[in-house]
């Protein structure tokens, strides 16, 4: 049931069951998402992607399009000279001058009255391509004699004629590279009684968000930039598109329209952005560009595939002692968020559990496939795989119970781990503890486990895994801030006006009950505004996990202030003491008797037309106390850390491979619930994504190109094949957290493949090392029919 | 340029008469034609869902169904749905149990829920799941949808 | 997509068989598979569309005289509803429930789903092991005459079928199943529904004690068509069913089926599926 609170009572929001303040409006299908805006004047814009996969190009010929009745442009890159590389590498022309590196690479673009005109056209356009040889794995990348990708420096020319090298020719395919160690890891494996080794492929998949990605493009009269954007990240973005224009960052406005989706996916600038900006400028009308589903899977990005070596020890009592991780990243043919990911499986290997030693060495890589963005856990999902894999592994080994044996590399609170992090709350062990009984775990483990020759071609199994995950921000640009206006009209309704944005997690309805707390106003009076640049302070972006830890205190930072001013005015209209007096139930009331001095809204006005004039108007900027990690990654990055166990309970028919979900049993340290609702309907929402990277989604790339670019082929999980799901929280009050809230946005993901893994070895005696858990690809495992990956990677 | 025809039907209870090219789907109609725009695009051939609407009282995919089709039926789109003291109900069952997150998916949800209940079938949880098994829900996790469904089910039979 | 320059929706078999006379028509009923396959070039929408959906003789599902007459506009919730289909075509029902997704089942027409004539069809294999016999309609010299030909005979490969230009589906005929009929369908998929076959099976017989006799098999998404296997079906006919006796239906039917592999499955895999999930079909009759 929803929140009925009688706020004239005085009751607290936090913890309860709060419906989303955008939802009445969602389920009426009034909102209205970038798809369904429409400017006047405005013209439809479709991109010309390559469908080659690598090649030169020789000729472009866009004629015949630019004469189509109902075109208003035709542009290549000859039509924009002055464009810039794009991406976090900045090796990324919005349209290719001179080569393609991969199917979805933009050549030309056209702007015409219609959609479907724009379609027309781009049948239209000739372009001549001379073929190179294709780069097609990450491995091939390394070989010697590999073609380059980005061998070729990439220079860009103002139009005063000042030349910026933007992106240093490559000698190699390799894009970037993360070397991380704590202690010696020669030493760890020389006092391990056992020590396993194992590589593991994890898989493309990609977000799927329902709102295919669009964006409208509009240049005012005085050539300042309106973009109606998904961006997940407006301010960073305002800087890059300012850039891209050459103008001052202060004349770019970016509108964010509710969202379809997020994921990670919209991190980074993508070239349809940049393409619908130089349509805009050049026809002088608003561009609408709005993906086809197709489109969005063979042109968004994925999440990065991994090849992983793992090695790792432990003595015969269980205390782990090294881990050694080589991994290489299918960076495709660009560098996305995606090369940058080792940043947080590092922190998995390093300090998920207790161990020592621990070396960790990885290369992301160019090929000619898709390339890799953000996406939901942030390759944190690829590293527990491997961690959890070996630590039921290791406890077969040394002949431990798996449980006991995590129980005893677990972290505790006031742990500072060697690679800097600081568990100022840590519930990990309680998160063990009540998954395993919730799940009846052991009693289940044991028993199962006793079946695997029984006879019984269907079998059931229990899989268990944890992370470990930022939850307080992540610093890794100068500020992880969020900064709050705060207004209180005359009747006391709230404007809350924030710069973290809502991408549909319910931020927003969290931000409003944190307000109210502070405030004692009910949720009604509260409006937020989340999704104008113009208007709202600055934020980093919704990533990391961090909007309710940042953008939250931020929030009640503001609304203390607020409370303030008010207590004080009330103060001196009564003549007490401001220690005497509080805000109840929309009220000042004496703090012991809880009389009624006066309505919040009737002091308020008063301050406003009493001779002082005042308006009830508060910021706040909220920094979190994190730090930089040092050249070698070390460095308390978060002012919080998420920690959570999930027990999955699955049915492995052996006749067909298919791998069931039953249960998934989640225990999850979230500081604190602030809103009951919201975060199970994360945690659920994550869970069901985990299922869909365990067992269903693959998004086939061969030789560079998506074979199954639709819903049809890239299978989503449906609602008939939910798990059940049983969600404990754990309230670990963080200290710093948000009236003791940790983030949580990610966390629920993590841990979902690598708890399958576990127990369809658990059910059947099989280990699989590859993902996806799809029917074949376990039919194959059990029929002793499958390839496991092998670590063929060039030193 | 194809042929275009005039068709007239009822929408939302109102008569409509419009004119399309014998291409155009009936989603096309009521994004482009007549701004009905709660009906969503996302996949555009009947895997996903979000542009359920009802034709003659059943749901249909409207990116499958010729505009020209629509031509003499019944056709309800959310934006019916929600003005509905039924769909009210609804909404207010999505809402409480959290049901909507993004909340691209929903109005397609929606009326696939709203034909479920028209139906007054079993409101087991299990059976409730594969009427929604053509919906695709990306945030959800789809356990909240089914509460909400659950919870509007049982409370239509007990007024019934 | 390409251009309609005339859009037609005739409201009886015969108008629609005049239009059909002129040539160049796409034909549209449910248009759950032709608007995609329109859409993605797949399938080039000629000059005149005839939409069927309104010819009342197409509609309806009925018994009389030892035989069922299935109109080829009947949706796939109609047949899904009809407690006909449920009792006496198990197979046929079973592949209705096992088909797309409630919003598809509402628009998609059997006739269509015949006429698509998809490997992977999720009708065909069903009518097949229920010998269904089509029925088509044209206007030849200026009257409606009408030919009827087995399932079997009319689809002939991957959207291809025997329906001329100038023909329409206008009637599936079952004969109505004896007391001691048994038939049923087997979809492999992760899901109940809302999935592509990657291979599917049809099982029919009479049961006579523990004897077999009548048998019919057929294989989806195994072939460019959906076959019917007339040795797997030898192997079982008259037979009592064992081990052995599964063993080799199994083996006889590795032998007709000739899958490829593509984004879906490898021919290996549909191979053991087709082997595996016909042993377990089998074994389910056997026991039941």
């Amino acid at each position: 049931m929803g929140v009925a609170l009688d706020i004239t009572r005085g009751e607290t929001l936090i913890g309860k069951r709060v419906p989303k303040m955008d939802a009445p409006e969602k389920a009426s299908g009034k909102t209205r998402y970038i798809h369904d805006i429409n400017l006047p004047g405005q013209l439809h814009a479709k991109i010309l992607h390559a469908g080659v996969v690598h090649a030169r190009i020789v000729s472009i010929d866009t004629s015949a399009a630019r004469a189509l009745p109902g075109v208003h442009a035709v542009i290549t890159a000859a039509d924009v000279p002055w464009q810039r590389p794009i991406g976090v590498a900045k090796d990324h022309l919005p349209l290719k001058t001179d080569r393609v590196r991969s199917p979805r690479d933009e050549i030309a673009a056209v702007a015409a009255d219609s959609a479907e005109i724009a379609e027309a056209a781009l049948n239209l356009i000739k372009v001549v391509y001379d073929p190179l040889p294709i780069v097609s794995s990450a491995e091939d990348a390394l070989q010697p004699g590999a073609p380059l990708l980005h061998g070729e420096e990439l220079a860009w020319t103002s139009p005063d004629g000042r030349r910026e090298v933007l992106h240093a020719p490559s000698l190699d395919n390799v894009a970037m590279t993360f070397n991380y160690a704590q202690g010696d890891v020669t030493y760890g494996e020389a006092e391990s009684d056992a020590v396993v080794e194992d590589v593991f492929w994890l898989h493309y998949v990609t977000h799927c968000c329902m709102g295919v990605s669009g964006v409208i493009a509009e240049f005012e009269a005085n050539e300042n930039l309106r973009l109606y954007s998904n961006t997940q990240v407006p301010f960073l973005h305002k800087r890059e598109f300012a850039e891209l224009l050459g103008i001052d960052p202060g004349r770019v406005r970016i509108i964010q329209p509710p969202i379809g989706g997020g994921f990670g996916s919209k991190l980074d600038i993508y070239p349809f952005e940049p393409i619908a900006i130089f349509l805009a400028k050049i026809t002088r009308r608003p561009i609408k560009l709005v993906f086809t589903r197709e489109e969005e899977f063979m042109a968004s990005p994925t999440r990065q595939p991994v090849l992983l070596r793992l090695r790792s020890g432990c003595k015969r009592d269980g205390t782990l002692t090294f881990r050694t991780i080589d991994t290489l990243h299918d960076n495709g043919a660009y560098t996305s968020w995606g090369a940058t990911t080792p940043f947080v499986m590092m922190q998995t290997f390093s300090s998920l559990y207790r161990v020592p030693h621990c070396q960790y060495r990885t290369r992301a890589v160019y090929t000619n496939n898709p390339y890799a963005g953000s996406f939901r856990g942030y390759g944190n999902l690829q590293a527990t795989f491997a961690v959890e894999a070996h630590m039921d592994k290791l406890a077969d080994a040394i002949g431990m119970d798996p449980l006991a044996f995590r129980f005893k590399n677990a972290q505790e609170p006031g742990e500072v781990t060697p690679q800097g992090m600081l568990f100022k709350s840590c519930g990990f062990k309680d998160c063990l503890e009540t998954a395993a009984l919730r799940s009846d775990y052991s009693r289940k483990h044991a028993e199962y486990r006793a079946k695997w020759h029984d006879g019984n071609p269907v079998k059931r199994g229990v899989g268990m895994a944890s992370m470990l995950h930022v939850a307080g921000g992540a610093k890794i640009y100068p500020s992880d801030g969020c900064g709050t206006i705060l207004k209180i009209d005359d009747f006391a309704h709230v404007t809350l006006i924030t710069g973290a944005s809502e991408i549909g997690q319910g931020s927003e309805t969290v931000l409003a009950q944190l307000v109210c707390e502070e405030l004692a106003l009910p949720l009604s009076a509260v409006t937020v505004v989340n999704n104008d640049t113009d208007i709202t302070p600055w934020d980093v972006g919704v990533h990391a996990s961090r909007t309710t830890f940042i953008a939250g205190n931020s929030a009640i930072g503001a609304a203390r202030k607020a409370k303030a001013k008010i207590l004080a005015a009330a103060s001196a209209k009564f003549e007490l003491p401001v220690d005497r007096l509080e805000l109840r139930a929309g009220h000042i009331v004496e703090k012991d008797s809880g009389n009624r001095f006066i309505e919040i809204g009737k002091l308020i006005r008063s301050l406003h037309f009493s001779d002082k004039a005042e308006l009830v108007m508060t910021t706040h900027y909220y920094e979190p106390p994190s730090q930089h990690q040092d050249r070698e990654f070390k460095g308390d990055v978060s002012a919080a850390y998420a920690w959570a166990t999930q027990v999955v309970e699955v049915e492995v028919d052996t006749m067909t491979g298919i791998v069931r979900l039953l249960r998934v049993t989640g225990a999850h340290d979230v500081g604190r619930v602030l809103n009951r609702l919201g975060i199970e309907g994360q945690i659920e929402g994550g869970i069901v994504m985990g299922q869909g990277y365990a067992t269903t989604e693959d998004l086939i790339v061969e030789n560079g190109v998506v074979r199954n670019p639709s819903f049809r082929d890239y299978k989503l999980v449906t609602a008939p094949e939910i798990p059940e799901i049983d969600i404990s929280f754990i309230e670990t009050m963080d200290g710093e957290g948000p009236q003791g809230a940790k983030g949580v946005g990610e966390a629920p993901a993590i841990c979902v493949a690598a708890a399958v893994a576990n127990a369809i070895y658990n059910a059947t005696g099989v280990r699989l090392y590859a993902l996806p858990f799809t029917p074949e690809n376990v039919y194959r495992a059990l029929k002793q029919q499958a390839r496991p990956p092998v670590w063929r990677v060039a030193p | 340029m194809s042929a275009t025809i005039d068709i007239r039907f009822r929408l939302n209870g109102v008569d409509t008469e419009v004119s399309v090219p014998a291409t155009m789907s009936a989603l096309e109609m009521l994004r482009d034609r007549l701004d009905l725009t709660g009906t969503k695009y996302a996949c555009g051939e009947g895997e996903c869902g979000a542009c359920t609407i009802s034709v003659d009282g059943v749901t249909v995919n409207s990116c499958l169904m010729f505009a020209a089709d629509c031509d003499g039926r019944e056709l309800m789109t959310i934006e019916g749905l929600a003005a509905s003291s039924v769909g009210e109900a609804l909404r207010a069952s999505f809402t409480r149990n959290g049901a909507v997150q993004c909340g691209f998916c929903t109005p397609g949800i929606m009326m696939q829920a709203h034909s479920v209940l028209q139906k007054h079938g079993s409101c087991e949880p299990a059976d409730l799941k594969r009427t929604i098994e053509g919906n695709l829900c990306r945030c959800t996790g789809y356990v909240k949808i089914i509460d909400s469904m659950a919870e509007a089910c049982v409370a239509a039979d007990e007024g019934a | 997509m390409s251009d309609i320059n005339n859009y037609v929706a005739p409201r009886s078999l015969d108008e629609a068989a005049e239009a059909l006379r002129a040539g160049n028509v796409t034909l549209l009923a449910g248009g759950t598979d032709l608007m995609p396959q329109s859409r993605s070039g797949r399938t080039p929408l000629r000059p005149t569309l005839v939409n069927i959906r309104r010819i009342p003789e197409l509609r309806g599902l009925s018994e009389s005289g030892g035989t069922i007459r299935i109109g080829p506009l009947a949706t796939i919730t109609e047949l899904r509803d009809s407690a006909l289909v449920r009792e006496r075509l198990q197979a046929l029902w079973q592949a209705c429930d096992s088909f797309a997704s409630d919003q598809v089942r509402n628009a998609a027409t059997i006739g269509g789903n015949i006429c698509n004539a998809s490997p992977a069809g999720d009708t065909l294999v069903p009518l097949l092991v229920l010998d269904a016999q089509v029925e088509l309609a044209s206007k030849p010299n200026g009257a409606l005459a009408k030919r009827a030909l087995p399932l079997a005979d009319f689809v002939l490969g991957p959207g291809q079928t025997a329906r001329a230009s100038t023909e329409l589906l206008s009637g599936i005929v079952v004969a109505s199943s004896p007391e001691d009929f048994i038939s049923s369908f087997f979809k492999f998929g992760t899901r109940p529904a809302l999935d592509i076959s990657m291979i599917s099976i049809g099982f029919a017989a009479r049961r006579a004690g523990k004897t077999l006799r009548d048998v019919r098999v057929a294989f989806g998404a195994v072939a460019p068509r959906p076959i019917r296997a007339p040795a797997t079906e030898a192997a079982l006919e008259g037979k009592a069913l064992d081990d052995n006796v599964i063993g080799a239906a199994a083996k006889a039917a590795d032998a007709e089926i000739h899958p490829i592999s593509d984004v879906r499955a490898s021919d290996w895999y549909r191979r053991e599926m087709v082997r595996n999930m016909f042993t377990r079909m089998l074994t389910h009759v056997r026991d039941h």
